[in-house]
């Protein structure tokens, strides 16, 4: 880290707070089972061996939300249980992700009826969205890694603002 | 004698020893997992992933003739086209091509209508890294079309 490096013994290591919180949020990042649908049958074949989503730290589904992370949207949310999922994702503590997952949750997919909510971004913020119907195992696996994308650009101390601009693919930094 | 069998299997961690051997068992054969940035498992003949419109091989001529079928036969209206006509040239050309990803199941009706010979314009790609931060980049143009969408490479 710049002016400091080298001038300790060789068993230190300098880097910025930034940089290791971020770290340790990215690699562990333990998600909240909630499966409303179809989708959550790819999130379970994700997390079980044969793709393994503990080689990114993320195999730790809890069941309650005061102890996630990220909210993986997996499935089609009607009307009836955006309350609930509002409700449980303020339940978690801060900081906390939310992946999209499907067609039906990012834009009410092959329903555009009155029971299903068109889109869950309406009632929560969403990171990223994983397109497919439903997604492959991989796809929520490579969502996650431009979540863990997100995650190691994001500023703690310095609390600097990052927003996606409209059209852009990657978070730029303003102010 | 039932004791005495009980007791020496206590004694000589039969039980242990048994879980102990399965495990070893399993040790060496090879990981069932896919380690998937870095390997790519290969999909299925008839697999479906994102939309994709192909140009003629070798001469990199447009094979789209703008008939407009395939936005017929969209089950949710996600495709819009259009094109015009060049004066002196047969075909139409291809100005816009708009593919609302958000909303796609993935039907395959679209590339099924197709009607362009020998190579289909319209094809079910065999993508399907599909992330996106915003729900505008999901509205795929023309470019996108053709070359596929910007996935990020994570092997190393």
């Amino acid at each position: 880290m710049g002016l400091i490096d080298h001038r300790f013994e060789d068993n230190f290591i300098t880097t910025s707070i930034d940089r290791v919180l971020n770290w340790a949020r990215e690699s562990s990042i333990w998600p909240m089972g909630f499966g409303l649908a179809c989708c959550a049958i790819e999130m379970m074949a994700a997390s079980a061996s044969r793709y393994d989503i503990a080689r990114f730290g993320a195999e730790v589904f809890r069941a309650s939300p005061r102890q996630s992370d990220l909210m993986i949207v997996a499935g089609t949310v009607t009307k009836k249980m955006a309350p609930v999922l509002r409700r449980l994702y303020d339940q978690m503590p801060e900081p906390k992700w939310v992946i999209s997952m499907g067609s039906c949750s990012n834009a009410g997919g092959p329903f555009p009826t009155y029971s299903v909510l068109q889109g869950v971004d309406k009632v929560v913020p969403v990171d990223v969205y994983v397109s497919g119907c439903p997604p492959r195992p991989e796809a929520l696996l490579y969502g996650l890694m431009r979540l863990q994308d997100k995650i190691r650009k994001e500023g703690t101390v310095l609390r600097k603002e990052r927003m996606i601009m409209s059209g852009d693919t990657e978070p730029t930094l303003i102010g | 004698m039932q004791t005495i069998i009980k007791f020496l299997k206590t004694i000589f961690l039969v039980d242990l020893l048994k879980g102990m051997w399965l495990t070893l068992k399993y040790t060496p054969r090879p990981a069932f997992t896919f380690q998937y940035p870095a390997e790519r498992r290969p999909t299925a003949p008839r697999f479906r992933g994102v939309l994709r419109l192909q140009v003629e091989p070798g001469t990199g001529a447009q094979t789209c003739i703008v008939c407009d079928q395939c936005a017929k036969a969209c089950p949710d209206d996600l495709i819009a086209l259009g094109g015009h006509r060049e004066p002196g040239q047969k075909i139409k050309i291809l100005d816009y091509f708009d593919f609302n990803l958000s909303r796609c199941s993935f039907c395959g009706l679209c590339a099924e209508v197709c009607p362009t010979k020998p190579i289909k314009a319209l094809i079910m790609s065999e993508d399907y890294e599909l992330g996106s931060y915003s729900r505008d980049t999901q509205i795929l143009r023309v470019d996108q079309m053709y070359d596929g969408v910007a996935i990020e490479q994570y092997t190393h």
